[in-house]
């Protein structure tokens, strides 16, 4: 009876698949929260290259060492990005990923210095690093499993568990190793595949691409990841259809607690030593670049892509004004009005079309 | 209670049963589909369900009427699952069953349209539908095509909604009706043994709304009962077998469809 109902379902669905490829692109820009930071992404690159161009001596952007220490700097607040992003589409928050991240360095480094893993020693083990980041990864997803079980078993915001997580790990840091630098040189292959370049590409922006692919798949085409998306955006339909939001956002926490550990041992190889206070205010980074990218603060809202441009955005800021070599609270003060502007725009684009 | 103002209303026809004192009820002739036995639900030290029994038959539709607050909408998330009793006993098909989260009360065949609607505005109209019951392949990555496909069928057939014709369009955009149609939808699509129905056509269209009547009384023929919220007494006796009244959590009117007339039901909802 309703059949001619479906079949005009059907016609517009074909006609929307049948539009030619820049009206879909329009679409996407208008539909999408991550058309917007697309365009802009664009835009500033577009000036960045030109300007490259017509002012070769000066603005030196397209030189490949520039380039190469671009990527090289984007991968450690992209790495932890993707699982503070993740974290934030299923409707929570973690502060304590900056803290996290340099404290588990120190765990890493830590151990694998004492199995003989520094590349100095006489016989140094090449297994001992790999020992050590499978240990820190380890510890790093069971400390956002922690911080989820404290936030969900006694109801309170995750905003107030990790806040408090934040100053707890920090201070075991300087408890479990002190104030000063520590070297971290490990040994082969592990240098190479946490830290080695092929021309301008760093490895570490090569694990953070494999992540990047990694999450979209998990977010944008496995269950878990709709269930990410039907927490962060509505908790009680998700429970009242039988999906456990308590579940869904402990794995989150431990993916974010993952990121956290895996973002801070790729820094430490490239580096060769870590500084204690060496993550202080990354969280907020990461936070920042998410929201840039068209992530929701109240959850259910988001893209990989999105985190990947924001992130991008946010360095390629920071490299531009490098090269134009300006002071560097300059930085702060643009990613700063860079995220208002983002919000802005997401929200003017949502009301224009509700 | 005021009893002038219902002398005036009915002058002719007193109560059956003294008002706002819980009754027994009717007991169910053979094994109900499910059956609800004393069942109590605390809120802290407010009592919204206080020693109620319930059930459901076979190829039947029972009517779950009562005021504003009388525990309606908490007897259906009892018996879906989400809000499990605080005390008392559940019987599915005569089977005593522990359902206190939702994947048991959908193990048992059981399907809720929420009078809250449970959609996430965030996303689409197919990963509503789908939501915790996505079509997957190997290792859980869903087939998108075929959820796609589902959802066209379904929303063109189930219940008919007016101008929705984009599955992939984001629920926070469709109207409170489009929204209602959806989250029946949904129910409708997954139903097996028994479809609860809380308050479903507080926004839809005339229209639809006959339509969803219409599409209850059929299920019967199917076999799947079900029980019906309603704050509109006349859409209830279009649909309904039997009726029950509700009030501070308790039952305090229950009647077959053939035993009471409307005056008599409306009678016991305004009177509690
Ligand atoms: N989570 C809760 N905590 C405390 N009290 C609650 C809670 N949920 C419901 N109540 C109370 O339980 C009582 C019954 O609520 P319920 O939603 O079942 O009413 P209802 O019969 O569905 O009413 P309506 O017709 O307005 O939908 C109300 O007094 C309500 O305030
Ligand atoms: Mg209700």
């Amino acid at each position: 009876m309703s059949n001619s109902q479906a079949d005009h379902i059907r016609r517009a669905v074909a006609e929307r698949a049948g539009r030619t490829f820049p009206a879909k692109v329009a679409d996407w820009i208008r539909d999408r929260p991550e058309g917007g930071i697309a365009v802009m992404f664009c835009i500033a690159q577009i000036l960045c290259i030109a300007g490259a161009l017509m002012f070769p001596g000066e603005f030196r952007y397209l030189l490949p060492a520039n380039i190469a220490v671009t990527l090289k700097s984007i991968a450690p607040l992209g790495i932890m990005a993707l699982g503070v992003g993740i974290l934030m589409i299923a409707g929570e928050y973690d502060l304590s990923v900056g803290a996290q991240y340099s404290f588990l360095a120190i765990v890493c480094a830590t151990v694998s210095n004492q199995l003989l893993g520094d590349i100095s020693e006489e016989h140094a083990s090449a297994a001992a690093p790999f020992i050590a980041m499978a240990l820190v990864l380890t510890i790093g997803a069971l400390i956002g499993v922690f911080h989820a079980l404290i936030t969900l078993r006694f109801n309170i915001p995750s905003f107030i568990t990790t806040l408090g997580g934040m100053l707890l790990w920090k201070g075991a840091t300087l408890l479990y190793h002190g104030a000063s630098a520590l070297r971290f040189k490990p040994t082969e292959p592990f240098r190479t595949i946490f830290g080695g370049e092929i021309g301008v590409i760093h490895a570490s922006i090569i694990w953070f691409s494999l992540f990047a692919i990694a999450f979209y798949f998990l977010l944008h085409h496995h269950r878990l990841g709709n269930h990410f998306y039907a927490v962060g955006g509505n908790r009680n339909a998700a429970v009242a259809i039988g999906i456990d939001p308590a579940r869904t956002k402990i794995i989150a926490f431990a993916i974010a607690g993952f990121m956290a550990a895996f973002s801070g041992v790729v820094a430490a190889t490239r580096v060769g030593s870590i500084q204690p206070g060496g993550g202080l205010g990354m969280e907020l980074q990461a936070i920042a670049a998410c929201v840039i990218g068209g992530l929701a603060l109240n959850g259910g809202r988001g893209s990989i892509l999105g985190i990947v441009l924001g992130t991008a955005l946010v360095f390629t800021i920071q490299d531009v004004l490098l090269l134009l070599r300006a002071p560097a609270f300059y930085f702060e003060m643009f990613v700063g009005s860079l995220i208002v502007i983002a919000v802005v725009l997401n929200t003017a684009i949502r009301r224009s079309k509700a | 209670m005021s009893e002038p103002r219902h002398a005036l209303r009915h002058p002719q026809k007193p109560a059956h049963i003294p008002v706002d004192r819980p009754t027994e009820g009717i007991r169910p002739e053979e094994t109900p589909l499910y059956e609800a036995r004393k069942i109590v639900k605390r809120y802290g030290s407010f009592v919204a369900l206080n020693n109620m029994d319930f059930h459901i038959g076979r190829n039947e539709v029972v009517g779950l009427l009562g005021d504003n607050g009388a525990g309606k909408s908490t007897l259906v998330r009892m018996i879906s699952g989400i809000n499990p009793p605080t005390s008392g006993e559940v019987f599915i098909n005569g089977k005593k069953t522990d359902i206190r989260t939702r994947a048991e009360s959908e193990a048992s065949g059981i399907e809720t349209i929420y009078q809250d609607i449970a959609l996430v505005d965030s996303m689409s109209i197919t990963r509503n539908i789908f939501m915790g019951r996505e079509i997957t392949g190997r290792f859980g990555f869903m087939d998108h095509r075929k959820m796609e496909e589902v959802t066209i069928d379904i929303l063109g057939s189930a219940v008919q909604i007016s101008g929705i014709d984009d599955p992939r369009k984001e629920v926070g955009f469709l109207s409170g009706g489009q929204k209602q149609a959806v989250a029946i939808a949904r129910a409708v699509h997954f139903k097996r043994n028994i479809l609860l129905l809380d308050e479903p056509t507080s926004a839809l269209s005339v229209r639809e709304t006959e339509h969803l009547l219409g599409y209850v009384r059929d299920l019967k023929k199917e076999g799947t009962s079900s029980v019906l919220v309603t704050h509109n007494l006349y859409h209830a006796f279009m649909v309904c077998d039997r009726f029950v009244v509700m009030s501070h959590g308790a039952k305090v009117f229950e009647a077959r469809k053939e035993d009471t007339t409307i005056e008599e039901v409306t009678d016991h909802v305004i009177r509690t």
